[in-house]
């Protein structure tokens, strides 16, 4: 009897280790299990019948099967471990794709670059505490011109080619976003520090270099104490924000009927670096706009006293500031909005 | 203004190369805008010497001549009739690059010695064509007789032609003189003066000769009375300075005054004094239903604003503009009365825009001109008259100048230049530049009590004000000697731009959302307006206009563009349809203004955002494999779906719509309350067409941004991290066919209380199950609680309660 126990027992092991070393996928050894310790299995149904033994086998049979059973458990763990890393590897190798092919793309647009240049010079002047501002495109000829120091009958009111709109008064499309300084200073006191981007509109026909509808950013600051080499301080910041720390920038004296001393102010060509090229038609530099010290009249007009106070004001054109920047040789691409244009400008930083 | 090299270098000798002395104006003020050379293309052409003209022995039109240029002694065969001998001439020789003076245009050819009707020509005397110096063809140009001969053309010849931009503020620089008062201040060297007839050696009279009726707009008007005139071509030498300058040359005394404007900046006339009634000028207004043809042959209305110079009876010119026809100067004129005169600049202003006729004089006049001018540039001409004119007379001359111009004093604080320019100068170096300038400085006390006295010259008419002092010391000491720094005192009061937050919020989302920002025009034609609806009384778009209130331009740049738009849609369609030329699928937008008419008195200018989404919704790709399902109502709705609640929008309503431009079973409209603020639709596909757009739908959407600012919630206070899971359910609910799927979601919604905080559809059925008529929606409904784990029994009433106000709002019967 003992050796039936025994014998029993043998053949188990026997047969368990060679069907585990047999068994090549999880799905066997999963097999395997159930088959010999699951709860139907051989060996546990084996120990369960330990009691209907004779008592004198018992014992042999009890350490015997447990013997076994550890055995077994401690086989199949170590199978596991064999069988689940070739299982794993399996999947891997099943799952593998051609990882050169495209991936998939969120659709996405941009913001036209011109939106995207006024919102860079309006966090640039920011930083320089310039508010952002905004003022209407249809204007009085009172904001317009008369405020600026542009009278009527005044031959300086022939450099804005302007249109009029078909209402009662003198009403302009706003020729440059100057009529903001007015606004802007009849509505609060000093200091004041703004910057107004927007639309602006010039009667001209349009060709490579003109267009009709166009974008400015004009800036003011008006203090105590504000000077000309404060103005020239915030334009070379700005030019160094915008084109690199290593241009230079070319302030000249030039005249708008709304600042004296005018300034006409340039940067250094950084597609050529000076040298002359296509972009700044051989001078070396590419004029950014006008600007100036506000013109004690303009002062005099929003009630500020041009004796305590001064500023200075300046109007950037946003089209032309891409231009320079990007290299773009039409201005009429803008407004065309061509999809194959407006992707160039897609980068988001 | 165009300034010959030579000329200006007749005055000043600023002793800087010409690159130096065109940016030294170029900073100060003066810009030299074009610089172009006269003569660098003059290889191979040399003054020469026609020693003898022979006939050609085949050919009556052409003569044979001998030319000696030092060097080089050729015969050439010319056409030219003007050819004789004794002239001084251009000679080029084979390899010399000449304009074709037959050909229309600038064409150059390289000369090559050639045979003419059988005689060797080994060169060319050439016309002004051919130099490139005028249109003339004619005949050969003939050189002054102390031309030098041999020398190279250009040395004689040539020049540099230097374009000034003059601003508004630089009549003073409208001129030769005045560029070379400029050049000599800049450079610190003195500036000399032409020849000019001394009028006290003339006969002062008649007292008749001149009347100034209208003193308040005529300052200043001198007439001299010159006899005894020939007319004849003006000297080359003045005949190639005129062309120089973009003038073209006519005769002796016009030329004359011409040239005598371009030196001075004086606008000078000439009458033919026998076409004057009684010989006599007056400066009057003109009166109600005169009228004058002018030089130009046209005859031209003449108001009372205009001020004219008559004779004893009607008009003879347009003062400070244009002459008048009937007194010019002809081939037999003899006696001239020539003006030299000043003239209001706005009245003159007014005449050159109401006639449309702007003139180098009224260039000048309506920039305000020194009156202290006229009597030197009349000497000028004068002198220049009788030079030129062999046995010419001054027999009259008057000089109406009641209220002579004088020297303006002004003082100002030393302190103000370092107040402005934000550094101090030297008071020796200020003093030192304005004294340069003409404006006698002088300094009383010192340190920052110190106050500035200068007087102001009569032409310098532009400086009124200390600023303008500042101004003038900063420009000539340079504006790159000024320091830069960044301002610094107190800031403003910060104020954010909310609706500036807003379009960002906007561009950034939508620019996520795979649609491409555009910049468009404002204006639109009634036309691409009637293409949104053919017939309605009012415009089609958010905020409809009635025709008739319109906000119009009065100068359009395209005559039927005339528009200032009251929607965005038609601009931003036209751009779609444009980019559909090359692209399967578009997604555009634009946020702009619309200018709607108000009481006010400007338009109301509207914040508004259009969507135009047309064409294939997916790029071709691998994933998705054959034709993408075209853009529709639902691709633009959900675009504006997802981006209200990223603006802070809550509480508004969709609601279907009918919009003219719209498809009416596709169009919805956003609603705060009962306020329309947004239009969202598909384009009717007859509307599509008139825009060219040829894809199966047009999904467009018009929204008032700034209606949308105002119903944005402030940023929410009760924000919290979830701590418990949510628990997903799903709910198919039964409703007749025509209940709008947006009700039953509402219901749903309502019925299912604060707890839901997510709701998809995700299916809609129909079928047999279901009966005729009926279709089946199944939403999933996420529930959560934010402070504790949901429990079935909860869910259990919130499911009742669900089912209670399905079957109540839309007769909704739950599926289980
Ligand atoms: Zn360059």
């Amino acid at each position: 009897m003992m050796t039936d126990a025994q014998a029993t027992i043998d053949d188990m092991r026997a047969r368990a280790e060679t069907e585990l070393g047999a068994a090549g996928t999880m799905d066997d050894l999963t097999a395997w299990e159930r088959a010999y310790l699951g709860a139907q299995g051989e060996v546990t149904l084996f120990l369960r019948g330990l009691a209907s033994l004779p008592a004198n086998q018992r014992p042999i049979a009890g350490r015997g099967g447990n013997a076994l059973k550890n055995e077994l458990t401690a086989a199949w763990e170590a199978r596991r471990v064999v069988l689940s890393a070739a299982d794993l590897q399996q999947r891997l190798a099943n799952d593998a794709v051609d990882v050169t092919l495209p991936g998939r793309q969120p659709i996405l647009g941009a913001s036209h670059p011109v939106s995207r240049m006024i919102d860079e010079l309006s966090e640039i002047f920011a930083l320089m505490g310039f508010q952002t501002v905004f003022g209407p495109e249809v204007e009085t000829a009172h904001y317009n011109f008369d405020v600026l120091n542009i009278p009527k009958d005044h031959p300086a009111r022939d450099v804005w080619d302007t249109f009029y709109v078909d209402l009662p008064g003198e009403i302009v499309l706003r020729t440059h976003t100057s009529p903001m300084q007015g606004r802007v200073m009849e509505r609060q006191d000093p200091p004041v520090r703004v910057v107004v981007p927007g639309r602006v509109y010039r009667y001209e026909a349009q060709d490579a270099s003109h267009e009709w509808m166009l974008h400015q950013l004009e800036g003011l600051a008006v203090d105590r104490n504000i000077t000309l080499a404060d103005l020239k301080g915030v334009l070379s910041e700005m030019a160094r924000q915008l084109f690199g720390p290593d241009r230079r920038t070319r302030f000249r004296c030039d005249f708008f009927p709304f600042v004296e001393p005018g300034v006409d102010f340039a940067v250094d060509c950084a597609i050529c670096g000076g040298a002359g090229c296509r972009v700044c038609k051989g001078t070396g530099w590419l004029e950014m706009g006008g600007a100036g010290m506000v013109h004690p009249n303009v002062l005099r007009n929003v009630g500020y006293d041009p004796d305590v106070y001064s500023g200075f004001a300046f109007g950037l054109g946003i089209e032309r500031l891409i231009m320079m920047r990007s290299g773009v040789d039409d201005i009429r691409a803008f407004a065309a909005n061509d999809l194959r244009f407006l992707r160039q400008f897609a980068r988001a930083a | 203004m165009k300034v010959p090299l030579r000329w200006l270098n007749e005055f000043v000798d600023t002793g800087l190369p010409l690159k130096d002395l065109t940016h030294r104006l170029t900073m100060a003020g003066l810009e030299a805008e074009k610089i172009t050379a006269i003569g660098d293309e003059w290889d191979n052409i040399y003054v020469g010497h026609v020693e003898a003209v022979e006939p050609h022995p085949d050919a009556d039109r052409l003569v044979l001549a001998t030319v000696d240029a030092g060097e080089h002694r050729l015969r050439v065969v010319t056409g030219a009739p003007n050819i004789a001998q004794d002239q001084m001439v251009a000679l080029a020789l084979a390899g010399a690059r000449l304009i074709d003076g037959h050909a229309d245009g600038q064409v150059y050819r390289t000369l090559k010695p050639s045979a003419i009707r059988g005689i060797r020509s080994e060169g060319m005397v050439c016309s002004e064509k051919e130099l490139g110096i005028s249109e003339e063809h004619e005949g050969i140009m003939v050189l002054e007789a102390d031309a030098p001969k041999g020398a190279p053309l250009a040395d004689w010849l040539g020049d540099t032609v230097i374009e000034f931009e003059i601003t508004p503020n630089l009549v003073h620089n409208f001129s030769i003189l005045g560029i070379a008062r400029e050049a000599g201040a800049l450079t610190d060297r003195p500036v000399s003066h032409p020849l000019i007839f001394d009028f006290a050696a003339a006969p002062s009279g008649p007292s008749d000769l001149v009347t100034v009726e209208a003193a308040d707009i005529c300052p200043r008007y001198i007439g001299v009375r010159i006899e005894h005139i020939a007319i004849a071509p003006s000297p080359a030498w003045m005949q190639r300075r005129l062309l120089a300058a973009g003038v073209r040359p006519i005769s002796s005394i016009v030329d004359i005054t011409n040239y005598v404007m371009l030196e001075y900046g004086q606008p000078l006339h000439a009458f033919d004094a026998d076409k004057l009634t009684d010989g006599r000028i007056v400066v009057r207004r003109a009166r109600p239903g005169e009228t004058l043809e002018t030089l130009d042959h046209q005859i031209r209305q003449l108001d009372g604003q205009m001020l004219v110079i008559a004779d004893a009876e009607n008009p003879v010119g347009l003062a400070g503009v244009i002459g008048g026809l009937d007194s010019e100067i002809h081939d037999g004129t003899t006696r001239i009365i020539l003006e030299s005169a000043n003239f209001d600049m706005k009245v003159t202003r007014r005449t050159a825009r109401e006639l449309k006729l702007r003139t180098e004089a009224s260039a000048r006049f309506e920039r305000g001109l020194d009156p202290n001018l006229s009597r030197d540039a009349a000497a000028r001409a004068t002198r220049l008259i009788l030079d030129l004119c062999p046995g010419a007379t001054v027999s009259g001359f008057i000089d109406v100048y009641p209220n002579p111009l004088e020297p303006r004093p002004m003082s100002m604080p030393f302190s103000e230049i370092e107040r402005l320019l934000g550094v101090r100068y030297e008071p020796a170096q200020v003093l030192d530049v304005l004294r340069r300038l003409g404006f006698s400085p002088e300094l009383d006390g010192e340190g920052n009590d110190a106050t500035l006295r200068v007087t102001i010259p009569t032409w310098r008419g532009d400086v009124t004000q200390a600023a303008d002092m500042v101004e003038e010391v900063a420009r000539v000491i340079g504006y790159a000697a000024l320091p830069e720094r960044l301002p610094s005192g107190e800031t403003a009061p910060v104020q954010r731009d909310s609706a500036y937050a807003m379009r960002r919020a906007v561009r950034s989302v939508l620019a996520g959302s795979g649609a491409w920002e555009t910049v468009t025009y404002v204006t639109v034609s009634d036309d691409d307006l009637r293409r949104l609806d053919p017939n309605g009384e009012q415009t089609a778009g958010v905020h409809p206009v009635s025709w008739d209130a319109l906000i119009r331009l009065r100068n359009p740049l395209h005559a039927d563009r005339d528009i200032l738009r009251p929607t965005l849609l038609p601009s931003l369609l036209a751009i779609a349809s444009d980019n559909l030329k090359h692209e399967r699928g578009v997604r555009l937008f634009e946020t702009a203004r619309i200018y709607l008419p108000s009481d006010e008195e400007l338009p109301r200018e509207v914040n508004t955002l259009a969507l135009v989404l047309a064409g294939e919704r997916a790029p071709l790709d691998r994933f998705e494999a054959g034709a993408s399902s075209p853009l529709d109502v639902f691709d633009v709705k959900g675009m504006v779906e997802a981006l209200l609640p990223r603006l802070g929008v809550s509480g508004t309503q969709f609601e279907r719509i009918e919009s003219p431009a719209l498809h009416p079973g596709r169009a919805v409209g956003l609603f705060v309350k009962d306020e329309l603020i947004g239009i969202i639709g598909e384009l009717r596909p007859d509307r599509a067409e008139a825009f060219a757009i040829e894809t199966p739908r047009v999904a467009v959407a018009e929204i008032d941004l700034d209606a949308l600012q105002s119903v944005a919630n402030p940023i929410p206070r009760d924000v919290s991290a979830p701590r418990f899971l949510p628990v997903e359910q799903d709910f198919a609910i039964v409703v007749a066919e025509e209940t709008p799927g947006g009700d039953v979601e509402a219901a749903l919604l309502a019925g299912a209380g604060p707890l839901a905080t997510g709701i998809t559809l995700f299916d809609i059925y129909r079928g047999p199950q279901i009966g005729d008529n009926r279709k089946s929606l199944a939403f999933r409904v996420t529930f959560t609680a934010p402070d504790r784990a949901l429990t079935d029994a909860e869910l259990g009433k919130v499911r009742d309660r669900i089912a209670r106000t399905l079957r109540q709002r839309v007769a909704g019967e739950l599926r289980t």
